[in-house]
């Protein structure tokens, strides 16, 4: 799953940090056009949230919002080729362990837009409690060609609902990162663009650690 | 009126997780967190909260009252930021009321940031006001007040700002204060919250 270009948008729908990873689509837009870019994401999210199927209305939905844990998504041992030699653990911040976390979570985004696809790239949302969204496009395309057969639509979804899954985790993983070097950085004022060259390192090295 | 159907039956739905055996308890995710935290030495902790309120003593004239405020700031604008750190920590769901709140409260953050469980008790009638009771206190270790002091100060009143400002970001408008402190020559030290209301039209949509 490359990921092509984060984003992070305040709780007032603000853009407050975008960086792209590649030579793609996303390099193509100068900073205006992300902001627009988020705040129109910022809206999408809110409409999609009041248009609901009417069965879902009017049954008692039992829709499963945990997200199981997908081990090691950009983590550095995830790709062994690439640090063989290197056997020092990589320090995680203020988490210890190989990890960020272990566990399957539940999704605090249970009825805003959750991922977009489309032929040239997909992507997801992830949106916390306190109304923070990280937003991740990636140049995975989920062809739609495999849905003729009966089976075939089958994996297509289990493939869809896996990709997101592991988005999931990712932007969980990146969730933690601000809260370590954004949120614990004197110098932040709250919902404002972030200027930080760790936090920048540190999302750098996890997106590169999942190509 | 649909919008109203789909609230009710989202918020049944909502329950219906929180109760699944996924959901572990608010103990075991606490101690789980703990585990897979960074440490540092409580002493240097303590200490350095010792010379942040002397140092406001000798700023503020040894005016009590504009130290606790001071400290209260303080705890405001550290709550605001370590609420997003416990939630990526713990991606705790949303809390369905006052109750889960307090023991996600005593189980969880206090067990993860500073390694104790304060004991929840003195729930008001309506189930909105409760009290933390902190045995042992680690930001008091080694502290005996002056006697200008002993009337007025709240040595602590740092974690009363952090409560409130981290239970706004999550939509909580509470009061948070001490009523009476091991340090003033009370029986325990007592920490009160007041949930004041949700802010409903505050919550992030999409949540629902």
């Amino acid at each position: 799953m490359a990921i092509e270009s984060i984003l992070i948008i305040n709780k007032s729908g603000g853009l407050i940090y975008q960086r792209n990873f590649s030579e793609s689509f996303a390099s193509k837009l100068n900073s205006n056009d992300f902001l627009i870019i988020a705040s129109t994401i910022h809206s999408v999210f809110a409409i999609t949230s009041q248009i609901t199927p009417k069965a879902l209305q009017i049954t008692q939905n039992n829709v499963d919002y945990v997200i199981p844990y997908i081990p090691m998504v950009g983590m550095e041992n995830s790709n062994p080729q690439q640090n063989r030699n290197s056997n020092v653990p990589v320090k995680l911040g203020s988490y210890k362990g190989p990890d960020f976390f272990k566990e399957p979570f539940i999704s605090w985004n249970k009825s805003g837009l959750r991922q977009l696809s489309t032929d040239q790239f997909t992507m997801y949302i992830y949106q916390t409690m306190t109304g923070l969204k990280f937003v991740a496009l990636s140049s995975n395309v989920l062809s739609n060609n495999a849905g003729t057969t009966m089976t075939g639509s089958i994996d297509r979804t289990k493939a869809v609902n896996i990709a997101s899954q592991v988005a999931d985790n990712f932007l969980r993983k990146i969730y933690c990162l601000y809260g370590d070097y954004v949120m614990k950085d004197p110098f932040y004022s709250m919902e404002m663009p972030i200027k930080s060259e760790l936090f920048d390192k540190a999302v750098k090295r996890m997106v590169n650690n999942l190509l | 009126m649909s919008r109203q159907q789909s609230i009710n039956s989202s918020q049944t739905a909502a329950s219906a997780t929180a109760q699944s055996p996924l959901s572990r308890s608010f103990k075991a995710t606490g101690e789980d967190v703990w585990k897979r935290t960074e440490k540092i030495n409580a002493e240097l902790f303590t200490l350095t909260y010792g010379a942040i309120v002397s140092q406001l003593c000798t700023d503020y004239g040894r005016d009590f009252t504009k130290i606790n405020e001071q400290l209260f700031q303080m705890g405001y604008s550290i709550g605001v930021r370590l609420i997003e750190d416990f939630l990526a920590r713990t991606a705790l769901p949303r809390c369905q009321d006052m109750q889960e709140t307090s023991e996600a409260l005593s189980k969880c953050a206090f067990k993860v940031f500073l390694n104790i469980t304060p004991r929840v008790t003195n729930w008001s009638s309506t189930k909105d006001t409760f009290s933390l009771i902190i045995d042992e206190n680690p930001l008091s270790d080694f502290v005996e007040l002056p006697m200008d002091a002993m009337e007025q100060l709240w040595y602590s009143n740092v974690l009363c700002g952090v409560l409130k400002g981290a239970l706004e970001m999550v939509q909580l408008d509470c009061d948070v204060f001490f009523v009476s402190d091991i340090l003033r020559g009370d029986q325990q030290t007592e920490l009160r919250v007041k949930l004041n209301k949700v802010l409903k039209d505050e919550i992030p949509i999409g949540e629902d």
